[in-house]
C-alpha cells in the first residue's frame, strides 16, 4: 500500500500532496512522499555519557521527539540514549512508567512507539558514539538534539560541521537542537558550514556563577555557599577517596545534614533538602508543557525541511512562557573566526606575566572559549598534555614570555573534536 | 501534597514531581490537583493538551466528544491505537491518557458541546458545573462558544494546518507570585532610620589606613557594597546641597568618586566590593518607586473599597493601599520585599545586614495584617481569615503583583463591531511590522471560523472546489474587515495564509498538534496555580515562520 493510500495518514498526506503559498517550488509530492517513507533515516541523539562532563538526558525532549516522528510519517528512526529511568522522569517522560524506573530509557521508548504508531522502525543505540565513523553519521538525512549538555552538543556539531565534503554524498547533515529551561526554551537548525553552528553562538550561554573557594571555605553567606561546602570541601575531607554519588540518598541526607549545621553556625537559614539536591545535582527544573513545544518545533522543522513543504524557520528560536508568550525568532550570524565552521588561526591576547596555569585557567574561562582540559602545541612540540599532567606539573608555574614568543601560533586541542589555532598576541 | 518526610527526604510524591516543584512549589501543586478539566474535542491537538496536564497531575478531566475513532485518527492522535477504531474517541483518548498517570482521574462522554449547551445547561453554570476549566478544540461553531460563561476559564483553540490560534476567556486573574527575576530592592535613596544608622556605625574608618586607625585591607575588602553605597551617598549628597546624584552623568561622577576610594595597593589591584558597588549603581540608585502594575491593582474599585465578598487578594491590597497613604507606615511607599542578594562579605556583616532588610519586612508585613485585619472586622467578616503567611507572601511581591481583566468573548464578535476590537485589529495592519504580522493568521482563521459557524463543514476538505473554496474564505474575510470599518481590502499575506487554511482542509499536523499542546497547557498551568503571568487574551503561533504574537482582542 502506497502512503496516498494509507487511510491513516490521511490528514498528512493531504497537506502534503497539496502545495501552499509559502512552499518551496522544488518540492513536490513524490519527493515529500519518499522522503518520508523511503529510506529517511533520523537520528535522535538525546544521551552521552562516554564525556567526562555528567550528562542531564533530555528524555523529556526525546519522548516528544520520537512521538512526533513516528506520528509524521518517518519510519527509520535511530536513537541513541544511554540514560535510564529515574522516579522524577515520570511527570513529563511519558512514555515510561513506575514499572519501567531503572531500565534503558531508548529501549522503553521505542517499545511504546512502535507498539502505539505501527509500520515505525525505531533503532535504539547503546554505546559510545565517538567510536562510530563518518559513515554511519552520513546514512542520516537529518539529526536531531535533545540533549541539556553544552559538551555534548559540540561533539556532535563539530562532528558534523567537518564531515561535510562536496566530493561527498550524504556528508551534509543539517541538525536540528533544542533545549528547555522551566517555561523557557530554544530550538534552532544548523546547516553544517552553511548556517551558524554551535560552535558559533558559544558566547551566548550565560557562564554559571562560580562561588570562590575562599567564601565556601571561611565566609559563607547563602545556603548554598554551605551546601556546596559540604559537598566540595566537607565530603572528601571526611570520607577521603569515597566518591560522592549524587544519585544515593544517602549520601545527601548527609551532605544536607552538614549543610544545616554549618548554615545554623553562621545564622543563615533556608538550607531545605531538596535545595541540596538541586545545587549538588545542578537541577535544571523541567515541565511536559515546555518539552512538548520545543520538541515540536524541533520536528515542524525537521519535516518542513524534509519535505520541502513549507520553508524553514530562519534559524534560531528562543520561546519565553512564564510572562505572557514571548517568543524571539532570528538568523543567528555565523562567526568569521569559528573554530569549527569558520577559518582558523585567530588572535588570542594574553598576558606575558600570566604563567602555565593561568593561561590554562583562561582557556577554560573565556565564554567564547571553553576550552577545559587541553593539551597544547607549538612547534610541533608540546607545552602541555592534560592527559599527562603529572608529568608537565613542574611547568605550570612557568611564565608565559618563557615559553612562547610574541605572535607564535598554538594548537590547542580538547576532549572535542576539534583543533583551535592561536596566534598569540601579548598584552602591553 | 504528601509532606516531607521528617529526616527532611521527600516524599514518593514530592520525587516524582520534583522537576515542577521547583517551579510552583507545593502551593501550586495542591491547586493543579484540586482541578477538574472538561475537554472538548478528543482531536489530536487537544489530546495533547491534556497529556501535558495529566503527566504533572491535573485532579480529573472529562474528556466529551461524539465521533467514532477512525483510521485517520491514528495518523495524528497518539492517543489512540489498532484497537480503538470504530470506538467512542471520547472513550479510548481517556482511557489511553488516564494511563499516564495513575494520580488522575479521567472521565468521558458520548457528547458534543452543541448538545450540552441545551440538554445539560447545569455543566456550563459557574454555580453547579463539576468543570473548573474548560478547554474548546476547534471545530466549534461562534454561537456554541459565545454561550459559554465567562466566570468559568476557559480555552478556545485552533489548530490548523501550520497555524493556532488560543484564546483565553476568564474571570479578573489576580497573581500574587509572579516569579520575577529578583525581588531584591535595596531602597538606597529612601533608607529608614536604623538602615542609616548602620551604615555609619559600619563604614568607621573606612578611608583611613589601619596605620591612621582607620580599616585594615582585609575589612576594608570587606564591607558589603550596599553600605559602601549608603556611606558614599551621604558623602556626594553633603556636597551637593543634599541632592542624590539623579541622572546618567552624575552617576557616572558617583561611581568615579566610588572607585576613587577603592584600595588598588591590595592583592590583584582591586577589591570586589567596590566592583560591585559601581556595577550596581545604574539600577540601584533610584527613588523607590511603585511599578506600573502594582498601580493599575491598587488603582482597581475593587482595592479602593472592597466588599465583604471579595477574595483576601483585594482585602489585602485595600491594606496595601492604607500603608502606602498612612503617613506612620509606608509614607508613600509600597511594603518593603526583604529580598536581599548576595554580595561580597564576611558571614556576620552579611548576615546582619540581610536582617535589617528582613526584619522591616516583617515590620510591614504586620502593619499591613493590622490593617487588613481592621477592614475585615468593618466588613463583617472574621478578622483572622487573613493570615499573617499569606500577607507576607503578598507584601513580599507587592510590586509585581499583577491583575487581569480579560476582555468578554462577546465583545470579539459583536456586531457592529467593538471599538476596542476594531482598533487592535486596524493598528496591527498599520503597523510598520504589518508584513510579517501575525494579524493576517488571526483574520484567516477567523475566515474559517466564520466559514465553519455558517456551512458546517471544513474549507477544502475535498480535493475538488479548492479555488471555490479560497474564493468563499476571502469573502468572509473581507467582510470581517468591513465590518471593522478597514477600507485598505485584504492584504496579500492575509490571502496567502487563507490559502494555508484551505490547503489545510481541516487537517491536524500531528507536530503543531503537539506544539499546541504545549502552548495551551502551559498557559492552563499558569491560569491554574496563580502563578507567572498568563496570556491576555490571544495567542497565535504560525509554524511556518516559528513566531508568536500576542492580541488583547
Amino acid at each position: 500500500m502506497t502512503f496516498a493510500e494509507e487511510a491513516k495518514w490521511a490528514d498528512l498526506n493531504r497537506i502534503l500532496s497539496r502545495s501552499g503559498p509559502f512552499t518551496d517550488p522544488d518540492g513536490t509530492y513524490e519527493m515529500a512522499k519518499e522522503m518520508i517513507l523511503n529510506s529517511c533515516k533520523i537520528l535522535l541523539y538525546t544521551v552521552q555519557t562516554k564525556l567526562t562532563i555528567h550528562p542531564r538526558g533530555a528524555g523529556g525532549l526525546g519522548c516528544e521527539i520520537l512521538k512526533n516522528l513516528a506520528l509524521s510519517g518517518f519510519t527509520d528512526i535511530h536513537v541513541i540514549d544511554m540514560d535510564t529511568i529515574d522516579v522524577s522522569n515520570l511527570n513529563r517522560q511519558f512514555l515510561f512508567r513506575q514499572a519501567d524506573v531503572g531500565k534503558p530509557k531508548a529501549e522503553v521508548a521505542a517499545r511504546f512507539v512502535m507498539n502505539r504508531v505501527k509500520g515505525c522502525k525505531i533503532t535504539p543505540y547503546y554505546g559510545a558514539i565517538q567510536d562510530k565513523d563518518n559513515d554511519y553519521y552520513m546514512q542520516f538525512k537529518i539529526v536531531i538534539c535533545g540533549l541539556d549538555s553544552v559538551e555534548a552538543r559540540r561533539w556532535i556539531n563539530s562532528t558534523l560541521c567537518k564531515m561535510v565534503d562536496a566530493n561527498i554524498e550524504n556528508s551534509f547533515v543539517p541538525l536540528i537542537d533544542g533545549g528547555t529551561e522551566g517555561f523557557k526554551g530554544q530550538s534552532r537548525i544548523i546547516l553544517p558550514t552553511v548556517s551558524s553552528c554551535y560552535e558559533c553562538s558559544l558566547d551566548m550561554l550565560t557562564p554559571p556563577t562560580k562561588v570562590p573557594m575562599c567564601t565556601l571555605a571561611s565566609i559563607p553567606r547563602q545556603p548554598a555557599h554551605c551546601i556546596e561546602w559540604a559537598s566540595i570541601l566537607e565530603w572528601p575531607r571526611v570520607f577521603k577517596d569515597k566518591k560522592l554519588d549524587n544519585d544515593d540518598p544517602e549520601h545527601i541526607q548527609w551532605l544536607y545534614e552538614q549543610a544545616l549545621a554549618r548554615a545554623a553556625e553562621y545564622n543563615i537559614t533556608g538550607v531545605t533538602y531538596s535545595m541540596t539536591q538541586g545545587v549538588v545535582k545542578n537541577i535544571i527544573p523541567a515541565i511536559a508543557s515546555t518539552n512538548a513545544i520545543i520538541a515540536a518545533s524541533c520536528c515542524n522543522e525537521a519535516l518542513k525541511i524534509l519535505t520541502l513543504s513549507n520553508p524553514p524557520m530562519s534559524n534560531y528560536m528562543m520561546y519565553t512562557g512564564d510572562v505572557g508568550v514571548y517568543t524571539h525568532t532570528f538568523e543567528h550570524e555565523r562567526k568569521v573566526d569559528c573554530p569549527v565552521c569558520g577559518n582558523p588561526a585567530t588572535d588570542l591576547e594574553i598576558d606575558p606575566e600570566w604563567t602555565l596555569q593561568d593561561f590554562i585557567d583562561h582557556l577554560a574561562a573565556k565564554p567564547d572559549l571553553q576550552i577545559k582540559k587541553p593539551n597544547l602545541k607549538r612547534n610541533h612540540a608540546q607545552l602541555y598534555e592534560h592527559d599527562n599532567a603529572a608529568e608537565y606539573s613542574t611547568g605550570l608555574d612557568k611564565k608565559m614570555r618563557e615559553m612562547v614568543a610574541e605572535g607564535e601560533e598554538l594548537e590547542v586541542r580538547s576532549e572535542l573534536p576539534f583543533v583551535s589555532k592561536f596566534s598569540l598576541v601579548f598584552k602591553k | 501534597m504528601a509532606c516531607t518526610t521528617p529526616n527532611g527526604a521527600p516524599s514518593s510524591k514530592e520525587k516524582k514531581y520534583d522537576r515542577q516543584l521547583r517551579l510552583w512549589g507545593a502551593n501550586g501543586q495542591n491547586k493543579l490537583e484540586a482541578a477538574h478539566i472538561a475537554l472538548f474535542g478528543a482531536s489530536a491537538t487537544g489530546c495533547e493538551i491534556l497529556k501535558n496536564l495529566v503527566l504533572p497531575s491535573v485532579g480529573k478531566f472529562t474528556i466529551i466528544d461524539d465521533k467514532i475513532v477512525t483510521e485517520a485518527d491514528l495518523g495524528t492522535n497518539f492517543f489512540l491505537d489498532e484497537e480503538s477504531v470504530g470506538k467512542s474517541r471520547a472513550e479510548r483518548t481517556a482511557a489511553l491518557l488516564e494511563e499516564l498517570n495513575p494520580d488522575v482521574k479521567g472521565a468521558f462522554m458520548n457528547d458534543s458541546l452543541s448538545n450540552l449547551l441545551s440538554s445539560k445547561p447545569e455543566l456550563f453554570k459557574p454555580s453547579t458545573s463539576p468543570f473548573t476549566h474548560i478547554i474548546v478544540v476547534s471545530p466549534f461553531s461562534t454561537p456554541d462558544i459565545l454561550q459559554l460563561s465567562p466566570e468559568i476559564p476557559t480555552f478556545l483553540v485552533h489548530s490548523l494546518g501550520w497555524s493556532i490560534v488560543l484564546r483565553i476567556m476568564a474571570p479578573t486573574r489576580c497573581i500574587v507570585e509572579t516569579h520575577p527575576d529578583s525581588l531584591a530592592d535595596l531602597r538606597l535613596f529612601n533608607p529608614w532610620e536604623e538602615l542609616t544608622a548602620l551604615a555609619v556605625e559600619k563604614t568607621k574608618g573606612l578611608d583611613k589606613r589601619a596605620s591612621e586607625g582607620g580599616m585594615d585591607n582585609y575589612e576594608h575588602g570587606h564591607v558589603p557594597y550596599v553600605l559602601l553605597l549608603l556611606k558614599y551617598l551621604d558623602d556626594w549628597k553633603a556636597e551637593h546641597n543634599g541632592q542624590y546624584p539623579s541622572n546618567y552623568k552624575e552617576k557616572n561622577e558617583f561611581k568615579a568618586m566610588l572607585l576613587d576610594k577603592m584600595r588598588t595597593d591590595v592583592p590583584g589591584g582591586s577589591e570586589e566590593n567596590y566592583e560591585e558597588a559601581a556595577a550596581a549603581i545604574m539600577k540601584n540608585l533610584k527613588q523607590a518607586d511603585i511599578s506600573s502594575d502594582a498601580k493599575e491593582v491598587l488603582e482597581d474599585p475593587r482595592c479602593i473599597n472592597p466588599t465583604a465578598d471579595l477574595e483576601n487578594f483585594w482585602i489585602i491590597t485595600n491594606a496595601v493601599r492604607q500603608f502606602r497613604d498612612s503617613p506612620a507606615q509606608g509614607a508613600g511607599l509600597l511594603p518593603l520585599s526583604g529580598g536581599f542578594p548576595d554580595m561580597k562579605a564576611e558571614s556576620k556583616s552579611y548576615v546582619e545586614l540581610q536582617n535589617m532588610y528582613r526584619t522591616r519586612a516583617q515590620r510591614d508585613a504586620a502593619l499591613v495584617l493590622e490593617n487588613a485585619q481592621a477592614t475585615l472586622s468593618k466588613l463583617g467578616r472574621d478578622p483572622e481569615s487573613i493570615t499573617l503567611e499569606e500577607v507576607s507572601l503578598f507584601t513580599k511581591h507587592s510590586n509585581f503583583i499583577r491583575r487581569i481583566n480579560y476582555r468578554p468573548l462577546t465583545c470579539e464578535y459583536s456586531l457592529p463591531c467593538d471599538d476596542h476590537h476594531r482598533r487592535t485589529v486596524i493598528d496591527a495592519l498599520n503597523n510598520w511590522d504589518t508584513e510579517e504580522s501575525l494579524i493576517h493568521d488571526y483574520i484567516a482563521i477567523r475566515a474559517f471560523q466564520e466559514y465553519y459557524s455558517t456551512i458546517g463543514r471544513f474549507p477544502g476538505a475535498e480535493d475538488k472546489g479548492l479555488k471555490k473554496d479560497q474564493e468563499m474564505l476571502e469573502a468572509f474575510a473581507g467582510d470581517y474587515l468591513k465590518t471593522l470599518d478597514y477600507i485598505g481590502g485584504l492584504a496579500d499575506r492575509t490571502k496567502n495564509l487563507v490559502q494555508e487554511v484551505v490547503r489545510a482542509g481541516g487537517s491536524e499536523l500531528h507536530v503543531i498538534a503537539s506544539f499546541a499542546g504545549g502552548m495551551v497547557a502551559q498557559e492552563i498551568v499558569k491560569v491554574i496555580t496563580q502563578q507567572y503571568i498568563p496570556v491576555n487574551n490571544t495567542v497565535i503561533f504560525d509554524g511556518i515562520q516559528s513566531k508568536t504574537a500576542v492580541f488583547e482582542f
